[in-house]
Parts: C-alpha cells; sequence; structure tokens
C-alpha cells in the first residue's frame, strides 16, 4: 500500500536539471570569459532551477497549504508525521498521510541540505584562512653573516642574526658556523641551527665562549661570538651532540639542523635550513644526506620515518 | 546477563531518585552553604598566592613563587634552560625517562594519548555497580598508582637539573677547596674548563653532572700519577689509547688542554671517598 | 507564628511585596526563568553530601575566577611579538591593581587546574562515573583536558623566555605525532617556526575558543548533574540508592517507579 499506492504521484523524469546544468556552466566559463556570460548563465540557471524545484515538489504541493508548522512537527517526532490541521493521524496512514510524506521528507531533507551548503558556505573559506596561512605564506631565509675573515679555520663561531630584519626580533635566530677551511679550492662551512632537534629547546654549546670578543657586523645587525666549542648539549630532555651534529646522548632522533651557505662577494650568506639523519665523517669531508627542514622529534631517516609519510609544504 | 545487569542498575538509579526525594535535603540552603563557603576559600587562596607572589618577587627576580616575569623571550638564545609550568612538569619528566631516540614518540605522544583514552573509557572498563572503594582493588591500585607516579614524576621534573657549564662553573670554589688544589691557579683554571667543556655531561665528579656511555667518574682519577701530560694527550684524541668511544677534545687548543690536564692530575679524591 | 505579623500588617506589606515582586513575576511569566532557577535550588540532594562535593563548584568558581579577571587583563594586554613583554610589565609594575588581577589569573590557572583533579579524583573515589553518569565523565575529562589546554595557550602570552620555550616545546610535542604531527606544529604555530602570528594566534585560542567550549561544556555537565543527581559517598550508612534487604517485594524496580512520589508527600515533607 505505502509505495504502491505512490506511484502515480510521481512526475515523469523532467529536464529541467538539465537545463539548470547548463545554466551552472555558463556561470563557470563566464567567470573565466567574461561577465555578460556569467550573467545570462546564472539567469538559465535561477530559471531552470526554479522550475525544477516547482516540479519536484508539484505534487506535494497540491493537497494542503499548510506547510511551516508541519515540518516542524516532523523534525521533532523523529520522521512520524502527526496530524493535519487537527485531524487525527495517529492510526497507521491514512491517505492524506501518504500524500503528505513524500512532501515532508523532501522538505526536511532541503532543509538540511540547505543547511549544510550555508554551513559550507560559511566553513569552507573560514577553515581554509584559519589553516592554510601556515602552509603558504611561507619565506626562504636569505641573511648575510658578513665577511669571511671573522670565521676562523676549524672554530665555530656563534652566529645571532635575524631572520626576517622587518618582522624583528621574533625571528632572531642563531647557529654555530665553522670554517673547514677549503677543500679542492672551494670554500667549505659547517652550519649548525641551534635547535635541539628532539623537541626545539636552544642548545648551548659546551666548551669556552669568548663574549668578550663579540662582534657585531653588517647592516642587519648579526652577533659574531668566538668559541672553543668540544660539542653541544641541550638544557631540556639532556641530549647531547658532537661537533657535527651528530647525536651522542640522549632523546634526539637525528643530527643537529644544517643550514645551506653561499659566498658572494667575500661574505658568507646563510640559506635554508635542511635536516640530516646522521653525519658521516667530518667538517669538509663530511656526507651528508639532506632532507626539508623538519619539525624537531620527527625522524627522517630509519623504520621510525615511516610514522611521518606526508612532508609538510612550505 | 548483560541484560539482567542493565535491569539491575536501573532499578538501583530508580531506588536512588526515590531515596533522594524521600530523604533528601534541598540543595539551597544546605548544600550550597559548603559549596559557598569552599569557593570563598578558593577565592581568598588566589588572592592570597596572588599577594604573596606579587610582595615576595621583584620583576625578573624570583620569590617564593617565582618572579614576575623572566627575561623577554630570545628564540635565538644559547644559555636559557626552560621549564614547563608545574602543572606539565610530570610530562616534562617523561620526556626525560625516555632518552632513546627511538622511544621519543612514546613519551610525547604515546603515554599521554593512552593515559587520556583509559580516563575517557574509564566509566565503559569499569561495568561494576560497586562503588565502595576497598571493594574495587583494581581502581584502588591503578588511583594510588597514578597519584603516586604522577607525584614522583612532578617532583623530579621540578628538582631536575643539568650538569650544563653554566651551572656547574659555580661550584668550581668547592671542587678545589675539596682536592685540595685552591691554591694551584693552573688547576682551578682547568676545573673551569671542565666545567664549561660538557665533561660533565658522561663524567661524574663529586657528585655532580650525568654518566653517560659507560664513561668513568673522574673524582680521583688523579690518583694513579700518571701526571698531567698524559691527560692533556689523553683528552686530545682518546682514541689513541684505545678509546673509541669518547670524542677528541683537540679543538679546546694545547693551552687549555694542558689546564685541563693538571686539573685532572690533581683530582686525587677526597678522603670520605 | 511566622504568618501572623505578615497578615496584620496586610496592606501596606502586601503592596510593597507585590510591587518588589513584580519583575520577579513578569520575568517568570515570561520566560519561567525564575522556575527554573528555584528547581535547581530547591532540588533535593543526598542528605550525606559534604564537603568533598563541593570540589565542583569550588572549580567553577576558580573558573570564573579566570573569565573575569582575562576579560579585564585583555583591557591592557597587547598580544604583539613587539609589545606583549612590555605591556605585561606595565599591568603588573605600573597600572593601579594590575599586578593584583595578573596575580589572581596566574594563581588562579593554578588553583582551577588542581581543583579539577580534586574533583576527578573525588568522583573516582565515589565510583561516582558508574551507571548513569559515564556521560558527565567524559564531559569532564574534556573539561579537564581544555583547562590544561588554557594553561598551554596562557602561558606563551607574557611573551618572557619561560613563556617562549616551554611553548616551542609544547608545539613540538605535538608536532611528534604520528602523520599529522607535523602539520599540526606548523598549524599552531602559524608557519615553520614560532613567528608574528603565533602569539595572537594562540591568544585568540585562549580567549576566545577554548573559553567557549570550556563553558559549554560546564553547562552540559550542570544539566547532567542535575539531572542525574548527586551521588552519596559509597561509605554512607544513609547511602542513597543502596539495597534494600529486609522486604523483598517492595524493593522491586517497577514498585519504586511508582512509589516514591505518595511515600515523599507523607513522610518527607
Amino acid at each position: 500500500m505505502s509505495s504502491q499506492g505512490e506511484k502515480p504521484h510521481v512526475p515523469p523524469p523532467s529536464l529541467w536539471p538539465i537545463g539548470f546544468a547548463v545554466g551552472i556552466a555558463c556561470i563557470l566559463i563566464g567567470l573565466v570569459v567574461s561577465w555578460p556570460v556569467a550573467a545570462v548563465g546564472a539567469a538559465i540557471a535561477i530559471a531552470f532551477g526554479f522550475l525544477w524545484i516547482r516540479d519536484v515538489t508539484g505534487s506535494v504541493r497540491e493537497p494542503v497549504q499548510a506547510v511551516e508548522p508541519e515540518t516542524r512537527r516532523v523534525a521533532d517526532t523523529g520522521g512520524a508525521p502527526k496530524a493535519l490541521e487537527g485531524r487525527e493521524a495517529m492510526p497507521p496512514m491514512s491517505e492524506e498521510e501518504i500524500a503528505a510524506y513524500p512532501r515532508s521528507t523532501f522538505l526536511s531533507a532541503a532543509t538540511l541540505g540547505l543547511g549544510g551548503v550555508i554551513g559550507g558556505i560559511i566553513t569552507v573559506p573560514v577553515l581554509g584562512f584559519a589553516v592554510l596561512p601556515s602552509f603558504t605564506n611561507q619565506k626562504d631565509q636569505s641573511v648575510e653573516l658578513g665577511p669571511l675573515e671573522n670565521f676562523a679555520e676549524g672554530q665555530f663561531v656563534i652566529a645571532t642574526y635575524l631572520e626576517d630584519f622587518e618582522i624583528g626580533e621574533v625571528t632572531r635566530r642563531t647557529v654555530f658556523v665553522r670554517n673547514n677551511g677549503l677543500l679542492e679550492d672551494q670554500p667549505s662551512f659547517t652550519i649548525l641551527f641551534s635547535r635541539c632537534v628532539h623537541l626545539g629547546c636552544p642548545v648551548q654549546p659546551n666548551g669556552l665562549v669568548y663574549d668578550e670578543q663579540k662582534k657585531t657586523v653588517g647592516e642587519k645587525r648579526v652577533d659574531l661570538t668566538p668559541s672553543l666549542v668540544t660539542g653541544f648539549g641541550c638544557p631540556c630532555h639532556g641530549g647531547q651532540y658532537d661537533t657535527e651534529g651528530n647525536r651522542t646522548a640522549g632523546p634526539p632522533v637525528r643530527a643537529l639542523d644544517r643550514a645551506e651557505f653561499s659566498i658572494r662577494d667575500g661574505k658568507l650568506w646563510l640559506g635554508q635550513f635542511y635536516s640530516v639523519g646522521n653525519v658521516e665523517s667530518t667538517g669538509a669531508r663530511a656526507r651528508i644526506k639532506k632532507y626539508d627542514h623538519a619539525t624537531p622529534g620527527v625522524h627522517v631517516d630509519g623504520p621510525e620515518a615511516w610514522l611521518y609519510p606526508v612532508e609538510v609544504p612550505g | 546477563m548483560a541484560s539482567r545487569r542493565i535491569e539491575e542498575r536501573r532499578a538501583q538509579h530508580t531506588r536512588y531518585k526515590e531515596d533522594v526525594e524521600r530523604t533528601g535535603k534541598p540543595f539551597f540552603p544546605h548544600a550550597m552553604f559548603h559549596d559557598t563557603v569552599m569557593s570563598l576559600v578558593v577565592v581568598s587562596v588566589i588572592v592570597g598566592l596572588a599577594v604573596v607572589w606579587y610582595l615576595d618577587a621583584d620583576g625578573t627576580e624570583a620569590g617564593v613563587l617565582g618572579p614576575h616575569y623572566t627575561e623577554e623571550a630570545d628564540p635565538g638564545t644559547t644559555n636559557f634552560i626552560p621549564r614547563p609550568d608545574w602543572y606539565f612538569y610530570f610530562l616534562f619528566y617523561l620526556l626525560r625517562i625516555f632518552k632513546w631516540p627511538e622511544s621519543v614518540v612514546l613519551g610525547t605522544v604515546g603515554i599521554p594519548t593512552i593515559g587520556l583514552v583509559l580516563l575517557l573509557a574509564l566509566p565503559f572498563l569499569d561495568l561494576r555497580r560497586e562503588r565502595r572503594l576497598f571493594r574495587r582493588p583494581v581502581a584502588l591500585v591503578a588511583l594510588l598508582l597514578v597519584v603516586l607516579s604522577m607525584g614522583v614524576l612532578t617532583y623530579k621534573g621540578a628538582t631536575a637539573r643539568e650538569s650544563l657549564g653554566s651551572e656547574l662553573i659555580e661550584a668550581v670554589p668547592q671542587w678545589s677547596e675539596r682536592q685540595g688544589f685552591a691554591g694551584k691557579m693552573e688547576a682551578v683554571e682547568g676545573a673551569e674548563i671542565f666545567a664549561q667543556a660538557g665533561c660533565a655531561q658522561c663524567h661524574l665528579y663529586l657528585g655532580t653532572g650525568s654518566q653517560n656511555l659507560g664513561a668513568p667518574e673522574l673524582t680521583d682519577i688523579g690518583s694513579g700519577e700518571r701526571g698531567a701530560e698524559y691527560f692533556a694527550r689523553y683528552v686530545q684524541n682518546p682514541a689513541q689509547f684505545g678509546n673509541n668511544v669518547m670524542p677528541p677534545y683537540a679543538a679546546l687548543g694545547e693551552e687549555n688542554l694542558q689546564k685541563l690536564g693538571v686539573f685532572l692530575d690533581a683530582s686525587k679524591g677526597t678522603e670520605e671517598r | 507564628m511566622a504568618v501572623t505579623p505578615a497578615r496584620r500588617k496586610s496592606p501596606r506589606r502586601a503592596q510593597i511585596e507585590a510591587a518588589a515582586l513584580y519583575p520577579l513575576d513578569w520575568l517568570e511569566e515570561r520566560s519561567g526563568l525564575v522556575g527554573a532557577i528555584k528547581y535547581f535550588l530547591f532540588r533535593r540532594v543526598p542528605r550525606d553530601t559534604s564537603w568533598a562535593q563541593t570540589l565542583g563548584s569550588a572549580s567553577l568558581t576558580a573558573f570564573l575566577v579566570q573569565a573575569i579577571t582575562g576579560v579585564i587583563l585583555a583591557f591592557y594586554y597587547k598580544p604583539d611579538p613587539d609589545k606583549a613583554y612590555e605591556s605585561i610589565q606595565i599591568i603588573t609594575n605600573d597600572l593601579t591593581l594590575g599586578w593584583l588581577v595578573r596575580g589572581m589569573h596566574r594563581w588562579g590557572a593554578s588553583v582551577f587546574i588542581i581543583l579539577m583533579f580534586l574533583h576527578m579524583a573525588r568522583v573516582f573515589l565515589y565510583g561516582a562515573y558508574k551507571y548513569p553518569r559515564e556521560l558527565n565523565w567524559i564531559v569532564g575529562v574534556l573539561l579537564l583536558t581544555l583547562g590544561m589546554a588554557e594553561g598551554f595557550t596562557g602561558y606563551l602570552l607574557p611573551w618572557d623566555q619561560t613563556a617562549y620555550w616551554a611553548t616551542v616545546v609544547g608545539i613540538n610535542i605535538n608536532g611528534t605525532a604520528p602523520f599529522l604531527g607535523p602539520f599540526i606544529a606548523q598549524f599552531l604555530q602559524g608557519g615553520a617556526a614560532i613567528g608574528s602570528d603565533t602569539l595572537s594566534k594562540f591568544y585568540s585560542i585562549h580567549m576566545l575558543v577554548l573559553p567557549g567550549a570550556i563553558a559549554g561544556l560546564i553547562g552540559l555537565h550542570l544539566y547532567l548533574v542535575i539531572r542525574l543527581g548527586v551521588t552519596s559517598p559509597p561509605w554512607s550508612p544513609t547511602e542513597a540508592g543502596r539495597e534494600r534487604a529486609p522486604e523483598p517485594p517492595s524493593t522491586n524496580g517497577r514498585e519504586g517507579l511508582i512509589r516514591p512520589s505518595g511515600r515523599g508527600g507523607s513522610n518527607g515533607e
């Protein structure tokens, strides 16, 4: 009785959706080509959309007029339509109810659907704006660390600089720079980033730091402090590194991050940071496999790296 | 079986409602009086802490309840020792416990997540109606263990110290006193290098430092009369002496190595050892 | 006895009372709020509830202290890496009573967290998370987690060394989570490292997102407490809902459903 009785009311499949789709397509093309096309497309879409809705709701609109209160009641009672204008409808499936039922389904579906559309229109851009800038608006660092003669061969210089001079103190970074001398007539530098690769604490150089010999070079005011470093220690969770940045004790999951360098007009320029798993050999001869700069605590090699299969962009 | 349990607990809750209706007291003022007194205590404690904190500290100088603020954030620092707020000390120490690279993720995410999931799932793990603590042995033991371990972790976190140069160097006068080389300028300077160069990261010296990589305690290393020169050469390149674990410290330079050697040679150990 | 004098003064007094009560009646007629509050205040709780059961409301008080002092601190605080530290110094040292409000907010946070832990321990000891209060336990655990998150996000705001580095570590702890960790870390930082947007992001989370969520969950938590009732201490001789051994027929669940109103009327009042 329930579904068979409905059959005669079901309208034949209409062509309105196709017209609607053509309208939407016109809008999309118009967005690229020209505004008038989009406007025409919008008109088509609205017209056919209206006809389509009229068509679909046609069978529903015929019997009764009171629409609004009923949907609410239906929603409250969990899909069991109760009554039409005071008429007793509790006995199972009266004629009116069968007529009414498809309408309430449609209306509740439409209400939920439209609500979802509203939610989507609001949430998608908002969520996008909340999340995406953290990954897209990223800049590469390029900082001048001053003339090469400030970097005595074989010794670490503690360099503190602003990654972005305009933004200011919040971009202050420290790197440990060691001049490895010439390798095949090419200058070689080892540049270690001062952040522990366990959880990002500021590592401290083990050894003697000659604070009194600190000097500030360049317009961007880079501080250079000579030192005799025998390794690096992390003050948080006890990580220890040797002078190549390799872990010697504690929880660090890889060697200290390093930075690219270049030499322009006799000055040392700092490039991008990158991560390394483990450094073999030392100084200029160090063999390094570079990975994209990874979050502290993230393995870049070995089986644990499988825990972090997707690299963060930016 | 299960349905009987459900019926039983429903009946109990019905009984509860009935009992409360029959013999219960009105929330206001009988229970709310207690609540209000407690809230007064809470607010007083908060204000009291604020007052003591403010009066006892001065800017970056700490009082009993810590400083008003520490130095301004310096993302490029090389001498700051980070610590979390006290209620994260347990997590902080947990991270120190997992001191192998392979286990980092256990301390950071694994154990806290397991703990949180257990906490959330508790009502579904413990389905018995019994509420008397001494008839819930598992719950009792779990509670005691959690309280105990949180307490221990928090305490350890609060008292955790690093064998960092900046902290160790203050112990040098005491070392020279106890080892009896206070008058020997070279040995004292060697001790300062020892403190700063990270030796105590692996070696124990007079109870300070931490033992890593199986390194020996150095308090009485000089008792063998091997001479300052021997130690200077050893530290310069341990591999020559068959030690492939300790890294070379040639980077310190000859002068500093000599001082270090003198200091180690002067470390004869103390009487009480 | 209390009734007689009132009746004697009745004409004027009744007038005054009516005038005084008029706003309440007006409100009640239009909203039913007065009735709801009356229900909340005069609802019955087990007779053996005591001090241990005040920890929940004490946590609520601590939260309210945090909310009020937080709003006021927001008048003067500047969530900008260049100005935050200075504004904290000004609040503490220069502005009248700034030290007190900041101190209350700072220490209120610790008190709030301690109270939540104690409250949870009490609920655990009493077995009060059992049927039918499972959902309320879960809401409570969520509140505790959000409270800790409040502590974490608020810790950064003074922008001093302690704050900065604790946040670095906290963010990177999230960063080690398998698969999504690095993304979470970068999202929280607003970039590859803590930068100019991180502070305002934490500020927004600290004073809008989390307090909103906490307030909502507290509402749900309280609603469930009122709906399900407060548990008696399990060791109490007059524990509400205990088994009644002597007369088996009367303890049947079905009868219990019908009885309470009648019995409550005759015995309780």
